[in-house]
């Protein structure tokens, strides 16, 4: 740019400054409305959408799908897509360091890139033309980030479409502009059609992609909630040796530890002394060589980390006698008279305290899996007498009333022994599930509210 | 007695200079386009508050990280509120800081004299998204573990540094107790503080060359 040219820009400018306004107040008053509008947003998206729970990082479940930050989301998607072209796809550094490397590098250098001194849009078709198909493709990119691009039926349909939109549509427009950069109704065109086929194909990858799956991740923020979702747990994973109360001095009932001395993990001994990441860590670890197994995922278990630290939380504060307990709600909202109870509400967060323990899958239970509604009603050897609807010989329904069923060929011989083995349910649990079964076993809350005889918004006092 | 203070005041630093320097100046007829830049750096401002009431919780080490931001959000209160704003503040700001970019980049307002302005922007964007990246991890959960493994792994593809890169970012191999300190560190400290003096010299320069107006014709 010579001075001529300086002189110039600086004598337009100046034009512009006497047609213009003054920084304060106008200028400063529009950044101000403009500031305050943000402020706003802020103060809504707080209020309104806030910040989503997530579990605590577990650096052992490798099963989490890891996803970078939003604003990456777009080079992510790149580095996939590259990763399938034959060759240089298996060059990885190409595209996360040399391809980046260049686009910001051309970013930094623009005002040395672009000598022209010509400012106005119409002299600068090329330099707005790439920016703009890049735009396109970063936003495109964003949006079929979570797009596999492998169906799960094999086909590579998908990955294909997105390799176009993302990579071969850009990639020949750039050319394109490169090679007839002095035709400016061709570059425009060029720029128009390359836009509007990324948005076309993108367009029909989002058509075509799965349903995503609504992600239940569960997390327990506030205290009460940490201790239930500890309590859930310790009933399924620990109660089996350890007792509902963790007084169990003599295992007894459980195959290959039948006599084995441990020590009530409720006792004063334990919980004086253990501090809460030795627990996990006993929890996590297991004692193999006193027969615990181990419970973390590191260690091969089914716990994350979060999951052992809501079980020390709750050992803590139900055995613990220096910590105060806040209020828990109850596990089941109580009946009214004759108010049925549905699975929903009453009947699963019932079995999930005091039956699943043993009744999933990879346990000795006869085949009669509980963990869900199906399961249930359609599970174990005995299925066509557990749980029948309106009869009070449902063999699920005597053995929790502490009946055994004796085996009709060897009169001697418990066929199902009493439920659950070590300590019978309260009766008011044992009444719910009386309830349900003689009202036909009702799955959710308006289902069993139909079968009420009062209404159940008006329990009777 | 408010106009003794004043002249006292004036005297020593010079009170009329700045308001005939700074903000009694001649603009260009501005668009709202214009106002993208001054709402980042209230964006800035607004994070450098919200951020300073969350250190006075935030426990930066693994083992109480999550719990310490669990109690911001349930325990403290508004908590929520202030960690919300910074949450979303810290997204709009990315946005934001984007979009003003490509609005200086479609009117071409880095060309003379303003070439350095958008060296120092294109710095102001890359600390923005520094930012981001390691604010990310400080709340320890699986979300923001999972995505800095990909990141410092992504940057660890770098021929021949990338295994010293990889090590510097993560403090050692892998994602540790190490990592969250400096991440820490690099989000409280050191990255607000090449920040702060760099959205000094950008705002400096834009005092001293006026904003520039929306290209016409001729231009």
């Amino acid at each position: 740019m010579n001075d001529e040219n300086k002189k110039q820009i600086n004598e337009r400018y100046e034009k512009q400054l006497e047609k213009g306004e003054r920084f304060w107040p106008d200028t400063i008053f529009k950044d101000l409305v403009m500031s305050f509008g943000i402020f706003i947003l802020l103060l809504l998206l707080a209020t309104f959408i806030g910040v989503p729970g997530e579990p605590k990082a577990d650096p052992s479940d490798t099963s989490y799908i890891p996803r970078p930050e939003w604003y990456f989301l777009f080079l992510f998607k790149f580095l996939a897509l590259y990763g399938q072209l034959p060759v240089i796809g298996k060059i990885e550094w190409l595209a996360t360091v040399l391809i980046p490397g260049i686009a910001i590098a051309v970013l930094t250098l623009m005002p040395f890139i672009e000598k022209s001194p010509y400012r106005h849009y119409s002299k600068r078709i090329l330099p707005i033309s790439i920016m703009s198909i890049m735009v396109v493709g970063i936003v495109l990119l964003t949006l079929m980030s979570d797009v596999p691009t492998v169906s799960k039926d094999g086909s590579s349909l998908l990955g294909t479409l997105q390799t176009i939109a993302g990579i071969f549509i850009p990639l020949t427009a750039y050319i394109l502009l490169f090679v007839f950069k002095k035709n400016t109704r061709f570059m425009l065109w060029t720029t128009s059609l390359a836009a509007l086929s990324m948005i076309l194909v993108s367009g029909t990858v989002l058509a075509l992609a799965p349903e995503k799956e609504a992600e239940e991740t569960e997390v327990a923020t506030t205290l009460p909630d940490q201790i239930v979702a500890g309590q859930d747990l310790y009933s399924i994973h620990c109660t089996e040796c350890h007792g509902d109360d963790g007084a169990v001095a003599v295992i007894t009932g459980v195959e290959g530890l039948e006599g084995e001395k441990i020590t009530p993990i409720n006792s004063r001994d334990v919980l004086y002394t253990v501090t809460d990441s030795a627990m996990s860590e006993v929890i996590g670890y297991g004692r193999p060589n006193a027969g615990m197994p181990p419970f973390g995922k590191t260690y091969g278990g089914e716990l994350t980390k979060g999951e052992i630290d809501y079980i020390v939380i709750f050992m803590r504060y139900m055995w613990d006698d220096r910590f105060e307990a806040p209020e828990i709600k109850p596990l089941f909202p109580p009946l009214a008279d004759g108010e049925v109870p549905s699975y929903d509400v009453h009947i699963q967060p019932i079995v999930k305290r005091y039956c699943i323990s043993c009744h999933r899958a990879g346990k000795d239970n006869n085949n009669y899996l509980m963990t869900t509604y199906e399961e249930i009603l359609t599970t174990g050897d005995q299925v066509s007498n557990n749980v029948i609807a309106g009869d009070e010989n449902s063999y699920l329904l005597q053995v929790i009333q502490e009946h055994a069923i004796m085996n009709p060929e060897k009169p001697e011989e418990e066929l199902i022994g009493v439920m659950p083995p070590t300590k019978a349910l309260k009766p008011d649990v044992i009444d719910v599930f009386i309830r349900w079964i003689m009202n036909g076993m009702p799955q959710t809350a308006e289902e069993a509210a139909a079968l009420s005889t009062t209404p159940t918004t008006t329990p009777t006092p | 007695m408010w106009k003794t203070v004043y002249n006292w005041l004036d005297e020593r630093i010079g009170l009329n200079d700045l308001y005939t320097n700074i903000l009694d100046r001649p603009e260009p007829k501005t668009s709202w386009w214009n106002t993208l830049g001054s709402a980042s750096m209230f964006l800035f401002i607004f994070q450098g508050l919200t951020g300073i009431f969350l250190t006075v919780y935030y426990t930066p080490s693994p083992d109480h990280a999550y719990d310490s931001i669990n109690y911001i959000m349930e325990g403290v209160a508004f908590g929520w509120l202030i960690r919300g704003i910074h949450h979303w503040g810290a997204t709009l700001m990315v946005i934001l800081v984007f979009i003003h970019m490509l609005r200086v980049f479609y009117t071409a307002s880095f060309k003379y004299p303003r070439e350095l302005t958008w060296l120092i922007g294109i710095g102001l964007f890359l600390t923005t998204l520094g930012m981001g990246f390691t604010g990310y991890l400080l709340p320890w959960n699986q979300k923001s573990f999972w995505a800095t493994t990909v990141g410092t792994q992504i940057a660890g593809t770098v021929p021949f540094l990338g295994e010293f890169i990889l090590k510097a970012l993560r403090g050692g191999p892998d994602l540790s107790a190490l990592t969250l300190q400096r991440f820490f560190s690099a989000h409280i400290w050191i990255i607000p503080a090449i920040l702060a003096a760099l959205i000094g010299i950008h705002l400096f320069l834009i005092i001293k060359h006026g904003e520039s107006h929306w290209p016409q014709k001729e231009d």
